[in-house]
């Protein structure tokens, strides 16, 4: 099944062969959550999504908070694990073939491809989430992430200032115009 | 009885006498209004706004039908703007280029007022101070305090022969002057020729206009949003949908006043890849507040206490 799924993700199964795999999509979970993990997988791949800047900051604290991850298999699957970095094949069906946690001792990319996947994975999927819960970023997964602004961003006060000046912004411009 | 009777008298004499004085001082504040329009002078000022200050040499001359201004700035880069009848040619210097862009502009000093104080009276009351001099002339002054704590105070010195305002400070709720800009020297003129309207050119840069097209007028309603629950006294005055410096969506401006103050809104879809941004900020005498609404993005930037830009924000429903 999983296979079929990365299949159509990639456009080698056409629509018609594939409406068998679109109603088991819709009637169990658990194909729903391997369909959208195997999607997040090829846009973090394509590099579509964008990774939050200290994310490899929060994982690295994450996994030295958590000895458990360090599984006696991890070494042994290393060689396996870091190749999903460069082939987009091997990546999608990266969750069937190894757990997931051992990829983080692989290598740390590989853990920051998995670790999105499971910051993005709601948290149906119990047994995963068992599985990852030592790296799971520490955001809780259904409130949005909130960026905190401490200074007044140039484009706006520069928008304000060309729009609705005071007197003295005709001639004192706080903003930032250098390009 | 009798006392009684006089302190009446007193009290009726005293508030009667006030409310004349407040009256004189609206009409001395509508008149600098016009003067400032209706006369020709030269002379320099001097702002400071925040930390940063700059000395402008300004000539505005009216011909009876048009306006013509020329101010240019005598500290750092020579940024010129040219102004005939509101329409501003800005000559703006940025790295080895000079950029010209064209504006609309409403309040150049010594014209900060509207010609209709009808919106200031609504939200402000006016005071008379006392005669001092400025940039060599005597100058009323005249308190403008807001009714309530939405905006902030202004103070003016108009000069008592020709009318115009000499100085014009904005004072915080602490009192402390954010915003200041006054004559240092000042003089008529009643000669009509225009060979100063021009601004100097420099031979060695190259002038370039700015990117056209980076607002447009827009008078559609969105079906995403509306505004409820306004701070009183501010009225929506122009609505555009403009390029932001960053962002590859339009963003939909929204420019509201009280008849002095401004505060901008942006309001823009949120990216489902892009996280909101929450939070306040100040600088100087300007206030920014930034919130999610539903799918929107929603930002506030103005020269007015932090609690109006949160409310401004804070206006803005998300309509599903």
């Amino acid at each position: 099944m999983n296979e079929q799924l990365s299949a159509l993700i990639d456009d080698e199964v056409s629509m018609d062969e594939a409406r068998h795999l679109m109603s088991a999509l819709n009637s169990s979970a658990e194909v729903g959550e391997t369909w959208a993990q195997y999607h997040l997988i090829g846009d973090v791949m394509r590099g579509s999504s964008t990774l939050r800047s200290s994310f490899k900051h929060d994982l690295m604290q994450k996994i030295e908070q958590e000895p458990t991850v360090l599984s006696p298999n991890a070494a042994s699957m290393q060689h396996e694990a870091t190749p999903a970095l460069t082939d987009e094949a091997t990546a999608v069906q990266l969750p069937k073939k190894i757990p997931a946690y051992w990829s983080v001792a692989a290598s740390l990319s590989a853990v920051m491809v998995v670790g999105w996947m499971m910051w993005q994975t709601p948290v149906a999927n119990q047994n995963t989430s068992m599985q990852m819960a030592s790296i799971a970023p520490v955001q809780p997964l259904n409130t949005p992430v909130q960026t905190e602004v401490a200074e007044i961003p140039t484009e706006y006060l520069a928008a304000h200032q060309s729009s609705a000046p005071t007197a003295s912004a005709y001639f004192i411009q706080t903003a930032s115009y250098s390009e | 009885m009798r006392i009684i009777l006089v302190l009446l008298f007193a009290f009726i004499a005293q508030h009667g006498f006030a409310a004349e004085d407040d009256e004189a001082a609206w009409q001395m504040l509508q008149k600098s209004a016009v003067a400032a329009h209706a006369l020709s002078y030269q002379g320099i000022f001097v702002c400071n706004s925040g930390k940063q200050s700059r000395s402008v040499e300004i000539k505005h001359m009216f011909d009876g039908q048009n306006e013509y201004s020329r101010n240019v700035v005598l500290d750092g880069a020579p940024r010129e703007v040219l102004s005939q009848d509101g329409n501003l040619v800005i000559y703006n210097p940025k790295n080895e280029k000079i950029v010209i862009e064209k504006r609309r502009g409403h309040n150049m000093f010594p014209a900060v007022l509207p010609k209709n104080l009808d919106r200031i009276k609504a939200n402000y009351r006016l005071k008379m101070g006392g005669i001092e001099r400025v940039a060599g002339r005597d100058a009323q002054v005249l308190l403008l305090t807001p009714k309530d704590q939405l905006r902030y105070q202004h103070h003016f010195w108009v000069d008592t022969e020709f009318g115009l305002i000499l100085k014009s400070v904005i004072l915080n709720h602490q009192n402390e002057a954010i915003d200041q800009i006054g004559f240092s020297q000042l003089n008529l003129f009643n000669t009509l020729n225009l060979d100063w309207f021009k601004p100097k050119i420099d031979a060695n840069k190259d002038y370039v206009m700015e990117e056209e097209n980076a607002t447009d007028v827009d008078t559609s309603l969105s079906p995403h949003w509306m505004l409820k629950d306004l701070p009183a006294g501010y009225r929506k005055v122009e609505q555009m949908v403009r390029k932001v410096r960053g962002k590859d969506f339009p963003v939909t401006h929204v420019v509201f006043s009280d008849g002095l103050a401004s505060v901008s809104l942006f309001i823009e879809p949120l990216a489902k890849d892009v996280k909101p941004k929450t939070g306040a900020s100040s600088v100087g005498n300007t206030n920014f507040y930034s919130r999610a609404s539903g799918f929107l993005q929603v930002t506030s930037v103005g020269e007015v206490p932090a609690a109006t830009a949160a409310s401004i924000a804070n206006a803005v429903v998300f309509v599903k």
